[in-house]
Protein backbone atom coordinates (compact mmCIF):
# COMPACT_ATOMS: atom_id res chain seq x y z
CA UNK A 1 0.00 0.00 0.00
CA UNK A 2 1.26 3.35 -0.74
CA UNK A 3 1.79 5.65 1.67
CA UNK A 4 -1.11 7.16 4.29
CA UNK A 5 -1.55 10.34 3.72
CA UNK A 6 -3.92 12.48 5.73
CA UNK A 7 -5.54 15.57 5.43
CA UNK A 8 -3.68 17.54 7.90
CA UNK A 9 0.08 18.40 8.67
CA UNK A 10 1.69 19.11 12.19
CA UNK A 11 3.73 21.74 12.32
CA UNK A 12 6.92 21.22 14.29
CA UNK A 13 8.11 24.51 14.86
CA UNK A 14 4.60 25.67 16.12
CA UNK A 15 3.97 22.45 18.13
CA UNK A 16 4.58 23.20 22.07
CA UNK A 17 3.83 19.74 22.94
CA UNK A 18 0.45 20.51 25.10
CA UNK A 19 -1.03 17.18 24.48
CA UNK A 20 -4.61 18.60 24.18
CA UNK A 21 -4.43 16.85 20.67
CA UNK A 22 -3.43 13.38 21.95
CA UNK A 23 -5.92 12.71 24.42
CA UNK A 24 -8.77 14.03 22.26
CA UNK A 25 -7.62 11.66 19.60
CA UNK A 26 -10.19 8.92 19.32
CA UNK A 27 -8.55 6.04 18.14
CA UNK A 28 -5.34 7.07 20.21
CA UNK A 29 -2.72 7.90 17.23
CA UNK A 30 -1.06 10.55 18.52
CA UNK A 31 2.36 10.64 20.74
CA UNK A 32 4.17 13.52 21.95
CA UNK A 33 7.83 12.87 22.82
CA UNK A 34 10.44 15.51 23.30
CA UNK A 35 7.52 17.97 23.35
CA UNK A 36 6.29 16.98 19.95
CA UNK A 37 3.07 15.53 18.79
CA UNK A 38 3.75 13.08 15.85
CA UNK A 39 0.89 10.87 14.04
CA UNK A 40 0.90 7.31 14.02
CA UNK A 41 -0.19 7.52 10.54
CA UNK A 42 -1.76 3.76 10.13
CA UNK A 43 -4.11 4.63 13.42
CA UNK A 44 -5.27 8.35 11.93
CA UNK A 45 -8.86 8.49 10.62
CA UNK A 46 -8.71 11.91 10.06
CA UNK A 47 -11.40 12.66 12.06
CA UNK A 48 -9.62 16.43 12.71
CA UNK A 49 -10.64 15.98 16.13
CA UNK A 50 -7.12 17.08 17.12
CA UNK A 51 -6.80 20.13 14.81
CA UNK A 52 -9.80 21.64 16.68
CA UNK A 53 -8.69 21.52 20.15
CA UNK A 54 -4.51 22.21 19.20
CA UNK A 55 -3.80 25.57 21.62
CA UNK A 56 -1.29 26.15 19.40
CA UNK A 57 -2.52 26.21 15.88
CA UNK A 58 0.10 23.98 14.91
CA UNK A 59 -2.22 21.25 13.55
CA UNK A 60 -3.71 22.75 9.80
CA UNK A 61 -5.99 21.26 7.04
CA UNK A 62 -4.68 20.47 3.81
CA UNK A 63 -6.67 22.07 1.21
CA UNK A 64 -5.59 23.44 -1.70
CA UNK A 65 -4.74 27.17 -1.45
CA UNK A 66 -6.90 29.13 -4.17
CA UNK A 67 -3.74 30.11 -6.07
CA UNK A 68 -3.19 26.53 -6.71
CA UNK A 69 -6.51 26.06 -8.80
CA UNK A 70 -5.15 28.80 -11.60
CA UNK A 71 -3.47 25.46 -13.50
CA UNK A 72 -7.09 24.41 -14.14
CA UNK A 73 -8.27 25.96 -16.98
CA UNK A 74 -12.34 25.64 -16.02
CA UNK A 75 -12.63 25.61 -12.37
CA UNK A 76 -15.82 24.11 -11.43
CA UNK A 77 -17.33 24.25 -7.58
CA UNK A 78 -18.78 21.35 -6.22
CA UNK A 79 -20.28 23.09 -2.95
CA UNK A 80 -21.10 21.11 0.18
CA UNK A 81 -24.72 21.63 1.26
CA UNK A 82 -22.93 22.87 4.67
CA UNK A 83 -21.63 26.48 2.59
CA UNK A 84 -25.29 27.67 2.19
CA UNK A 85 -26.44 27.47 6.03
CA UNK A 86 -22.94 29.37 6.85
CA UNK A 87 -24.44 33.11 5.89
CA UNK A 88 -26.50 35.62 6.42
CA UNK A 89 -30.71 34.43 6.82
CA UNK A 90 -31.23 36.46 3.67
CA UNK A 91 -28.52 35.14 1.99
CA UNK A 92 -29.68 32.59 -0.48
CA UNK A 93 -28.06 30.02 -2.31
CA UNK A 94 -28.71 31.57 -5.04
CA UNK A 95 -26.18 34.77 -4.23
CA UNK A 96 -23.95 32.30 -2.54
CA UNK A 97 -23.61 30.45 -5.76
CA UNK A 98 -22.66 33.80 -7.11
CA UNK A 99 -20.25 34.98 -5.02
CA UNK A 100 -18.61 32.01 -6.04
CA UNK A 101 -18.34 32.89 -9.37
CA UNK A 102 -17.33 36.53 -8.39
CA UNK A 103 -14.78 34.93 -6.51
CA UNK A 104 -13.11 33.18 -9.40
CA UNK A 105 -15.02 29.89 -9.99
CA UNK A 106 -16.13 29.41 -13.74
CA UNK A 107 -18.61 27.38 -12.74
CA UNK A 108 -21.28 26.21 -9.66
CA UNK A 109 -22.07 22.86 -10.12
CA UNK A 110 -25.52 21.29 -10.06
CA UNK A 111 -24.79 19.35 -6.90
CA UNK A 112 -28.35 19.20 -5.60
CA UNK A 113 -28.60 16.44 -8.76
CA UNK A 114 -26.23 14.16 -7.70
CA UNK A 115 -27.38 14.33 -4.09
CA UNK A 116 -30.49 13.03 -5.21
CA UNK A 117 -29.49 10.21 -7.55
CA UNK A 118 -27.46 8.39 -4.95
CA UNK A 119 -30.54 9.10 -2.56
CA UNK A 120 -32.17 6.94 -4.68
CA UNK A 121 -29.10 4.46 -5.47
CA UNK A 122 -29.09 3.92 -1.89
CA UNK A 123 -32.87 3.09 -1.40
CA UNK A 124 -32.69 0.69 -4.73
CA UNK A 125 -29.65 -1.20 -3.22
CA UNK A 126 -31.09 -1.51 0.48
CA UNK A 127 -34.02 -3.44 -1.08
CA UNK A 128 -32.00 -5.79 -2.73
CA UNK A 129 -29.51 -6.41 -0.50
CA UNK A 130 -29.01 -9.75 1.47
CA UNK A 131 -27.23 -8.68 4.31
CA UNK A 132 -25.26 -8.29 6.47
CA UNK A 133 -27.06 -5.23 8.32
CA UNK A 134 -27.39 -2.26 8.60
CA UNK A 135 -26.01 -0.60 5.31
CA UNK A 136 -23.61 1.85 6.80
CA UNK A 137 -23.44 5.22 4.54
CA UNK A 138 -19.62 5.76 3.21
CA UNK A 139 -20.15 9.80 2.18
CA UNK A 140 -18.03 10.99 5.50
CA UNK A 141 -14.44 9.30 4.42
CA UNK A 142 -13.93 9.06 9.08
CA UNK A 143 -16.78 6.76 9.17
CA UNK A 144 -14.95 4.63 6.36
CA UNK A 145 -11.60 4.91 7.58
CA UNK A 146 -12.80 4.33 11.86
CA UNK A 147 -14.15 1.11 9.91
CA UNK A 148 -11.04 0.33 8.66
CA UNK A 149 -9.35 0.70 11.63
CA UNK A 150 -11.29 -0.39 14.33
CA UNK A 151 -14.40 -2.44 12.93
CA UNK A 152 -12.58 -4.79 10.20
CA UNK A 153 -15.42 -7.09 10.68
CA UNK A 154 -18.14 -4.24 9.61
CA UNK A 155 -16.42 -3.67 6.20
CA UNK A 156 -18.89 -5.46 4.42
CA UNK A 157 -21.54 -2.84 5.85
CA UNK A 158 -20.30 -0.19 3.99
CA UNK A 159 -22.57 0.99 1.38
CA UNK A 160 -20.93 0.01 -1.86
CA UNK A 161 -22.01 3.08 -3.53
CA UNK A 162 -19.98 6.26 -5.02
CA UNK A 163 -20.10 9.38 -2.59
CA UNK A 164 -22.50 11.96 -4.53
CA UNK A 165 -19.35 14.63 -4.87
CA UNK A 166 -17.55 11.61 -6.30
CA UNK A 167 -20.02 11.25 -9.04
CA UNK A 168 -20.88 15.00 -9.49
CA UNK A 169 -16.79 14.84 -10.06
CA UNK A 170 -17.17 12.26 -13.05
CA UNK A 171 -20.34 13.87 -14.32
CA UNK A 172 -19.12 17.86 -14.73
CA UNK A 173 -15.89 16.73 -16.22
CA UNK A 174 -17.66 15.11 -19.20
CA UNK A 175 -20.07 17.39 -19.63
CA UNK A 176 -17.98 20.43 -19.55
CA UNK A 177 -15.02 18.63 -21.30
CA UNK A 178 -17.79 18.59 -24.46
CA UNK A 179 -19.36 21.31 -24.05
CA UNK A 180 -16.53 23.39 -24.12
CA UNK A 181 -13.95 20.81 -26.60
CA UNK A 182 -11.25 20.76 -23.51
CA UNK A 183 -9.22 17.57 -21.92
CA UNK A 184 -10.91 16.41 -18.88
CA UNK A 185 -7.53 17.24 -17.09
CA UNK A 186 -7.94 21.01 -17.86
CA UNK A 187 -11.50 20.89 -15.95
CA UNK A 188 -10.44 21.22 -12.06
CA UNK A 189 -13.11 19.57 -9.86
CA UNK A 190 -13.00 21.74 -6.50
CA UNK A 191 -15.03 20.61 -3.69
CA UNK A 192 -16.37 23.16 -1.29
CA UNK A 193 -15.65 21.01 1.96
CA UNK A 194 -16.92 21.37 5.68
CA UNK A 195 -14.46 19.18 6.91
CA UNK A 196 -10.36 18.26 6.28
CA UNK A 197 -11.57 14.68 6.38
CA UNK A 198 -13.15 15.39 2.33
CA UNK A 199 -9.89 16.54 1.43
CA UNK A 200 -8.30 13.37 1.82
CA UNK A 201 -10.66 11.48 0.46
CA UNK A 202 -10.04 13.18 -2.38
CA UNK A 203 -6.23 13.12 -2.12
CA UNK A 204 -6.00 9.42 -1.25
CA UNK A 205 -9.51 7.76 -1.62
CA UNK A 206 -9.99 4.60 1.05
CA UNK A 207 -10.99 2.23 -1.62
CA UNK A 208 -7.24 2.70 -3.34
CA UNK A 209 -8.94 4.32 -6.56
CA UNK A 210 -8.53 7.40 -7.66
CA UNK A 211 -11.00 10.55 -6.87
CA UNK A 212 -13.04 11.81 -10.11
CA UNK A 213 -12.20 15.57 -7.99
CA UNK A 214 -9.15 17.24 -8.25
CA UNK A 215 -8.97 18.76 -4.79
CA UNK A 216 -11.25 20.59 -1.97
CA UNK A 217 -11.05 24.15 -0.70
CA UNK A 218 -12.82 24.45 2.59
CA UNK A 219 -15.56 26.69 3.35
CA UNK A 220 -13.55 28.81 6.32
CA UNK A 221 -10.67 29.34 3.72
CA UNK A 222 -13.23 31.25 1.58
CA UNK A 223 -15.64 32.37 3.84
CA UNK A 224 -14.98 36.10 3.90
CA UNK A 225 -14.05 36.38 0.53
CA UNK A 226 -17.94 35.29 -0.37
CA UNK A 227 -18.87 37.19 2.85
CA UNK A 228 -17.55 40.05 1.04
CA UNK A 229 -19.03 39.68 -2.70
CA UNK A 230 -22.36 38.87 -0.84
CA UNK A 231 -22.52 41.96 1.42
CA UNK A 232 -20.81 44.30 -1.91
CA UNK A 233 -23.15 47.28 -2.72
CA UNK A 234 -25.14 46.93 -5.86
CA UNK A 235 -25.74 43.88 -8.22
CA UNK A 236 -22.83 40.65 -8.15
CA UNK A 237 -20.90 40.65 -11.00
CA UNK A 238 -22.30 37.51 -11.99
CA UNK A 239 -21.05 36.85 -15.96
CA UNK A 240 -23.59 36.34 -17.73
CA UNK A 241 -21.67 33.91 -20.42
CA UNK A 242 -20.64 31.86 -16.97
CA UNK A 243 -22.63 28.68 -16.55
CA UNK A 244 -24.56 28.12 -13.17
CA UNK A 245 -27.69 27.66 -12.52
CA UNK A 246 -29.71 26.10 -9.16
CA UNK A 247 -32.31 23.33 -8.78
CA UNK A 248 -34.63 22.65 -6.08
CA UNK A 249 -33.64 20.06 -3.77
CA UNK A 250 -30.52 21.80 -2.15
CA UNK A 251 -30.13 20.84 1.31
CA UNK A 252 -30.52 17.69 2.63
CA UNK A 253 -27.53 15.63 2.31
CA UNK A 254 -25.47 18.13 4.76
CA UNK A 255 -28.24 18.04 7.70
CA UNK A 256 -28.45 15.21 10.18
CA UNK A 257 -31.78 14.58 9.63
CA UNK A 258 -30.73 13.12 5.94
CA UNK A 259 -33.56 12.02 3.94
CA UNK A 260 -34.40 8.96 2.52
CA UNK A 261 -37.76 9.23 1.36
CA UNK A 262 -37.76 5.63 0.01
CA UNK A 263 -36.40 4.19 2.66
CA UNK A 264 -38.94 3.09 5.47
CA UNK A 265 -38.22 5.17 8.77
CA UNK A 266 -38.74 2.91 11.44
CA UNK A 267 -35.33 0.78 9.57
CA UNK A 268 -33.51 3.85 9.07
CA UNK A 269 -30.92 5.32 11.81
CA UNK A 270 -29.30 8.50 10.86
CA UNK A 271 -26.37 9.49 13.42
CA UNK A 272 -23.88 12.29 14.41
CA UNK A 273 -20.58 12.24 16.86
CA UNK A 274 -17.97 9.83 16.72
CA UNK A 275 -19.23 8.99 20.20
CA UNK A 276 -22.30 7.78 19.40
CA UNK A 277 -21.12 5.61 16.50
CA UNK A 278 -18.95 4.04 18.22
CA UNK A 279 -21.66 2.93 20.55
CA UNK A 280 -23.84 2.07 17.64
CA UNK A 281 -20.87 -0.01 16.16
CA UNK A 282 -20.46 -1.76 19.09
CA UNK A 283 -23.64 -3.05 19.37
CA UNK A 284 -23.34 -3.98 15.54
CA UNK A 285 -20.36 -6.00 15.78
CA UNK A 286 -22.19 -8.06 18.68
CA UNK A 287 -25.17 -8.48 16.46
CA UNK A 288 -27.41 -6.50 17.99
CA UNK A 289 -29.57 -4.16 15.63
CA UNK A 290 -30.74 -6.46 13.31
CA UNK A 291 -33.77 -4.30 12.34
CA UNK A 292 -32.16 -1.59 11.31
CA UNK A 293 -31.61 -1.21 7.16
CA UNK A 294 -29.20 1.74 6.76
CA UNK A 295 -27.22 3.63 9.07
CA UNK A 296 -26.57 7.41 7.93
CA UNK A 297 -23.05 7.91 10.00
CA UNK A 298 -21.36 11.32 10.28
CA UNK A 299 -18.60 12.03 12.40
CA UNK A 300 -18.78 15.56 13.09
CA UNK A 301 -21.58 16.15 15.71
CA UNK A 302 -24.89 17.80 14.16
CA UNK A 303 -23.64 16.41 10.79
CA UNK A 304 -21.60 17.93 8.01
CA UNK A 305 -22.65 21.61 9.12
CA UNK A 306 -20.68 21.02 12.10
CA UNK A 307 -17.55 20.48 9.90
CA UNK A 308 -14.44 21.76 11.28
CA UNK A 309 -13.91 24.05 8.60
CA UNK A 310 -16.93 25.51 8.89
CA UNK A 311 -17.05 29.35 10.44
CA UNK A 312 -20.87 29.46 11.73
CA UNK A 313 -21.79 27.09 15.05
CA UNK A 314 -23.90 24.17 13.91
CA UNK A 315 -26.85 25.24 16.19
CA UNK A 316 -27.30 28.61 14.34
CA UNK A 317 -26.30 26.59 11.09
CA UNK A 318 -28.95 24.13 11.72
CA UNK A 319 -31.27 26.45 12.16
CA UNK A 320 -30.96 28.38 8.71
CA UNK A 321 -30.69 24.68 6.72
CA UNK A 322 -33.95 24.22 8.07
CA UNK A 323 -35.25 27.55 7.05
CA UNK A 324 -33.57 27.47 3.94
CA UNK A 325 -35.38 23.83 3.21
CA UNK A 326 -38.54 25.48 4.50
CA UNK A 327 -38.35 28.03 1.66
CA UNK A 328 -37.14 25.64 -0.98
CA UNK A 329 -39.01 25.72 -4.47
CA UNK A 330 -41.12 22.84 -4.65
CA UNK A 331 -39.04 20.07 -6.82
CA UNK A 332 -39.28 21.33 -10.54
CA UNK A 333 -39.63 19.52 -13.48
CA UNK A 334 -36.10 20.48 -14.79
CA UNK A 335 -34.70 18.96 -11.62
CA UNK A 336 -36.75 15.81 -11.84
CA UNK A 337 -36.09 15.24 -15.55
CA UNK A 338 -32.10 15.95 -14.67
CA UNK A 339 -32.56 13.43 -12.32
CA UNK A 340 -34.45 10.54 -14.17
CA UNK A 341 -32.11 11.26 -17.23
CA UNK A 342 -28.85 10.57 -15.37
CA UNK A 343 -30.49 7.65 -12.80
CA UNK A 344 -31.17 5.77 -16.35
CA UNK A 345 -27.65 5.97 -17.67
CA UNK A 346 -25.08 6.42 -14.94
CA UNK A 347 -23.45 3.69 -12.92
CA UNK A 348 -23.31 4.48 -8.87
CA UNK A 349 -21.38 1.66 -7.93
CA UNK A 350 -18.44 2.14 -6.06
CA UNK A 351 -15.52 1.04 -8.35
CA UNK A 352 -13.73 -0.54 -5.29
CA UNK A 353 -14.70 -1.72 -1.99
CA UNK A 354 -12.48 -0.56 0.54
CA UNK A 355 -10.47 -3.20 2.55
CA UNK A 356 -9.52 -3.40 6.68
CA UNK A 357 -5.94 -1.19 7.23
CA UNK A 358 -3.04 -2.92 8.17
CA UNK A 359 -2.12 -2.01 11.23
CA UNK A 360 1.69 -2.03 12.14
CA UNK A 361 2.26 -5.26 14.05
CA UNK A 362 0.38 -7.02 11.71
CA UNK A 363 3.45 -8.17 9.52
CA UNK A 364 5.00 -10.48 13.01
CA UNK A 365 3.25 -13.63 13.14
CA UNK A 366 0.38 -14.82 15.97
CA UNK A 367 2.93 -16.05 18.12
CA UNK A 368 5.20 -12.94 18.34
CA UNK A 369 1.98 -10.77 19.12
CA UNK A 370 1.10 -12.76 21.59
CA UNK A 371 4.21 -12.52 23.29
CA UNK A 372 3.44 -8.67 23.14
CA UNK A 373 0.16 -8.68 24.38
CA UNK A 374 1.24 -10.51 27.24
CA UNK A 375 4.42 -8.20 28.09
CA UNK A 376 2.07 -5.42 27.20
CA UNK A 377 -0.09 -6.69 30.26
CA UNK A 378 2.34 -7.16 32.53
CA UNK A 379 4.28 -3.48 32.00
CA UNK A 380 0.43 -2.01 32.29
CA UNK A 381 0.03 -3.67 35.51
CA UNK A 382 3.44 -1.93 37.12
CA UNK A 383 2.31 1.23 35.48
CA UNK A 384 -0.16 3.80 37.85
CA UNK A 385 -3.20 3.57 35.42
CA UNK A 386 -4.08 7.31 36.09
CA UNK A 387 -3.90 8.13 32.07
CA UNK A 388 -1.90 11.49 32.91
CA UNK A 389 -0.27 11.18 29.47
CA UNK A 390 3.58 12.77 31.22
CA UNK A 391 5.15 9.56 29.28
CA UNK A 392 3.93 10.84 25.51
CA UNK A 393 0.86 8.43 25.29
CA UNK A 394 -2.75 9.30 26.39
CA UNK A 395 -3.17 6.23 28.26
CA UNK A 396 -0.64 3.85 30.44
CA UNK A 397 -2.48 0.97 28.14
CA UNK A 398 -1.41 2.77 25.10
CA UNK A 399 2.14 3.25 26.75
CA UNK A 400 2.70 -0.10 27.85
CA UNK A 401 1.82 -1.42 24.25
CA UNK A 402 4.26 0.93 23.11
CA UNK A 403 7.04 0.05 25.27
CA UNK A 404 6.18 -4.25 24.47
CA UNK A 405 6.34 -3.21 20.70
CA UNK A 406 9.81 -1.30 21.06
CA UNK A 407 8.19 1.66 20.06
CA UNK A 408 9.17 3.64 23.81
CA UNK A 409 11.20 2.81 26.74
CA UNK A 410 9.32 2.41 29.87
CA UNK A 411 11.18 5.13 31.89
CA UNK A 412 9.14 7.28 30.32
CA UNK A 413 6.45 6.91 32.96
CA UNK A 414 7.54 9.73 35.30
CA UNK A 415 6.64 7.49 37.94
CA UNK A 416 9.17 4.63 36.85
CA UNK A 417 11.65 7.25 36.72
CA UNK A 418 11.62 10.35 38.25
CA UNK A 419 14.24 12.21 35.86
CA UNK A 420 11.15 12.34 33.74
CA UNK A 421 9.99 15.03 35.40
CA UNK A 422 13.28 16.69 35.40
CA UNK A 423 13.01 16.08 31.76
CA UNK A 424 9.95 17.85 31.23
CA UNK A 425 10.03 20.59 33.50
CA UNK A 426 13.33 21.41 31.16
CA UNK A 427 11.25 20.93 28.25
CA UNK A 428 8.35 22.82 29.36
CA UNK A 429 8.62 25.05 31.95
CA UNK A 430 12.01 26.05 30.74
CA UNK A 431 10.52 26.88 27.27
CA UNK A 432 7.53 29.18 28.37
CA UNK A 433 10.54 31.09 30.65
CA UNK A 434 12.22 32.13 27.26
CA UNK A 435 9.47 32.32 25.45
CA UNK B 1 0.69 -24.80 21.16
CA UNK B 2 -1.22 -23.00 23.20
CA UNK B 3 -0.25 -19.71 23.33
CA UNK B 4 -2.87 -17.50 25.03
CA UNK B 5 -5.62 -18.91 27.70
CA UNK B 6 -7.64 -16.30 29.64
CA UNK B 7 -11.11 -16.76 31.54
CA UNK B 8 -13.73 -14.57 31.63
CA UNK B 9 -16.53 -15.12 34.23
CA UNK B 10 -20.24 -14.09 33.08
CA UNK B 11 -23.05 -12.99 35.13
CA UNK B 12 -26.59 -14.60 34.47
CA UNK B 13 -29.65 -12.47 34.31
CA UNK B 14 -27.77 -9.46 34.14
CA UNK B 15 -29.11 -7.92 30.87
CA UNK B 16 -27.53 -4.32 31.74
CA UNK B 17 -23.88 -5.52 31.37
CA UNK B 18 -24.85 -8.31 28.40
CA UNK B 19 -22.57 -8.21 25.78
CA UNK B 20 -19.17 -6.90 27.54
CA UNK B 21 -17.28 -10.07 27.28
CA UNK B 22 -17.88 -10.84 24.13
CA UNK B 23 -16.78 -6.87 23.37
CA UNK B 24 -14.03 -7.49 25.60
CA UNK B 25 -12.77 -10.47 23.74
CA UNK B 26 -13.29 -8.63 20.79
CA UNK B 27 -10.58 -6.10 21.88
CA UNK B 28 -8.20 -9.07 22.78
CA UNK B 29 -8.35 -10.65 19.40
CA UNK B 30 -8.54 -7.46 17.04
CA UNK B 31 -4.78 -6.18 19.23
CA UNK B 32 -3.66 -9.78 18.31
CA UNK B 33 -4.41 -8.57 14.25
CA UNK B 34 -6.89 -11.55 13.69
CA UNK B 35 -7.76 -11.15 9.96
CA UNK B 36 -11.50 -9.34 9.70
CA UNK B 37 -13.11 -12.71 8.79
CA UNK B 38 -12.09 -15.04 11.62
CA UNK B 39 -12.35 -12.33 14.06
CA UNK B 40 -16.23 -11.74 12.52
CA UNK B 41 -16.68 -15.24 13.29
CA UNK B 42 -15.17 -15.23 16.41
CA UNK B 43 -17.31 -12.28 17.72
CA UNK B 44 -20.70 -13.73 16.55
CA UNK B 45 -19.51 -17.21 18.39
CA UNK B 46 -18.53 -14.87 21.53
CA UNK B 47 -21.51 -12.88 21.43
CA UNK B 48 -24.49 -15.75 21.07
CA UNK B 49 -22.68 -17.68 23.68
CA UNK B 50 -22.57 -14.91 26.41
CA UNK B 51 -26.11 -14.18 25.89
CA UNK B 52 -27.08 -17.68 26.62
CA UNK B 53 -25.70 -17.37 29.86
CA UNK B 54 -26.86 -14.56 30.96
CA UNK B 55 -30.42 -15.43 29.39
CA UNK B 56 -30.50 -18.96 31.31
CA UNK B 57 -27.62 -19.67 33.62
CA UNK B 58 -26.84 -18.15 37.40
CA UNK B 59 -23.33 -17.29 36.42
CA UNK B 60 -20.80 -19.01 33.72
CA UNK B 61 -17.12 -18.83 32.61
CA UNK B 62 -16.09 -18.26 29.24
CA UNK B 63 -12.60 -19.28 28.23
CA UNK B 64 -10.18 -18.13 25.14
CA UNK B 65 -7.63 -19.96 23.94
CA UNK B 66 -4.83 -18.80 21.09
CA UNK B 67 -3.28 -21.69 19.78
CA UNK B 68 -0.87 -21.84 16.52
CA UNK B 69 -3.79 -22.84 14.53
CA UNK B 70 -7.14 -22.02 15.83
CA UNK B 71 -9.02 -20.00 18.73
CA UNK B 72 -11.24 -21.88 21.27
CA UNK B 73 -14.06 -20.32 22.69
CA UNK B 74 -15.08 -22.74 25.80
CA UNK B 75 -18.43 -21.65 27.54
CA UNK B 76 -19.24 -23.52 30.85
CA UNK B 77 -22.27 -22.20 32.84
CA UNK B 78 -24.13 -23.12 35.79
CA UNK B 79 -27.90 -23.15 34.92
CA UNK B 80 -31.32 -25.58 33.76
CA UNK B 81 -29.27 -27.47 31.46
CA UNK B 82 -30.49 -28.29 28.09
CA UNK B 83 -32.53 -32.14 28.02
CA UNK B 84 -32.27 -32.49 24.31
CA UNK B 85 -29.56 -30.91 22.34
CA UNK B 86 -30.74 -32.08 18.66
CA UNK B 87 -33.71 -30.03 19.47
CA UNK B 88 -31.83 -26.92 20.99
CA UNK B 89 -29.88 -26.86 17.48
CA UNK B 90 -32.77 -26.44 15.59
CA UNK B 91 -33.06 -23.17 14.40
CA UNK B 92 -35.76 -21.46 15.70
CA UNK B 93 -36.01 -23.37 18.62
CA UNK B 94 -36.07 -21.39 21.85
CA UNK B 95 -37.58 -21.31 25.05
CA UNK B 96 -37.31 -18.11 25.70
CA UNK B 97 -39.68 -15.73 28.12
CA UNK B 98 -41.64 -12.88 26.39
CA UNK B 99 -39.48 -11.04 28.50
CA UNK B 100 -36.48 -12.14 26.97
CA UNK B 101 -37.73 -11.86 23.36
CA UNK B 102 -38.93 -8.44 24.07
CA UNK B 103 -35.55 -6.92 24.66
CA UNK B 104 -34.66 -8.39 21.81
CA UNK B 105 -33.16 -11.84 22.44
CA UNK B 106 -34.35 -15.81 21.83
CA UNK B 107 -34.76 -15.92 18.66
CA UNK B 108 -34.33 -19.45 18.73
CA UNK B 109 -30.44 -19.07 17.20
CA UNK B 110 -28.28 -18.56 19.21
CA UNK B 111 -26.57 -22.39 19.20
CA UNK B 112 -27.54 -22.73 15.82
CA UNK B 113 -25.58 -19.58 14.81
CA UNK B 114 -22.83 -20.65 17.05
CA UNK B 115 -22.61 -24.11 15.15
CA UNK B 116 -22.86 -22.05 11.84
CA UNK B 117 -20.01 -20.22 12.45
CA UNK B 118 -17.06 -22.44 13.83
CA UNK B 119 -15.23 -25.27 12.64
CA UNK B 120 -16.03 -27.60 15.71
CA UNK B 121 -18.92 -27.27 17.82
CA UNK B 122 -19.69 -29.77 20.50
CA UNK B 123 -22.70 -29.31 23.31
CA UNK B 124 -22.53 -31.19 26.40
CA UNK B 125 -24.93 -30.37 29.35
CA UNK B 126 -26.80 -31.88 32.47
CA UNK B 127 -29.99 -30.97 33.16
CA UNK B 128 -30.08 -29.67 36.43
CA UNK B 129 -26.26 -28.67 36.44
CA UNK B 130 -25.46 -26.64 33.41
CA UNK B 131 -24.06 -26.76 29.90
CA UNK B 132 -20.54 -26.51 28.36
CA UNK B 133 -20.16 -25.23 24.50
CA UNK B 134 -16.50 -26.02 23.24
CA UNK B 135 -15.61 -23.90 19.41
CA UNK B 136 -12.91 -23.96 17.95
CA UNK B 137 -11.90 -21.73 14.46
CA UNK B 138 -9.12 -22.74 12.48
CA UNK B 139 -6.60 -19.90 11.66
CA UNK B 140 -5.40 -19.58 7.95
CA UNK B 141 -1.89 -21.75 7.76
CA UNK B 142 0.21 -18.34 7.38
CA UNK B 143 -0.92 -17.10 10.57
Amino acid sequence: MAELKHGFRIDEAKCRGRMDCMRTCPTRAIRVKNGKARLIPELCIDCGSCLTVCPSGAISATTLSFAELDRFKFKVAVASPALFAQFGMNDTPMSVGRALIDIGFDAVWEYSVDIELIDRAIAAFVKTWPGPFPLISNSCPVVVRLIQVAYPTMIEHLIPIEAPREIAGRELKRRYSQELGITPEKIGAIYITPCQAKTISILQPAEEEKSYLDGAVGISQIYNDILTKLRAAGKPEGNGSKKFSFAGELFHWGAPEGEFPNLSREHYLPLTGLTDIIKVFNDIEKGKLRNIEFLECHACQGGCVGGNLTVENIYVARSKNLRLAANRPKSVAAFEEEVRRRFAIEDFALRRTPKPRKIEGESVDLRERVLRKKRADDLHKALPRLNCGLCGAPTCKSHAEDVAAGRAGIADCVFLSPERIVELRSLYIGRRETG
Amino acid sequence: MELLRESYEIQGRNFDKAGEVSGEIKVVLKDLGIEAAHLRRLVIVAFEAEMNVVMYARKGVMTLIVTDDDICLETTDEGPGIPDIELALQEGYSTASDEMREMGFGFGMGLPNMKKNSDEFRVESEVGKGTSVFTKIRLPADG
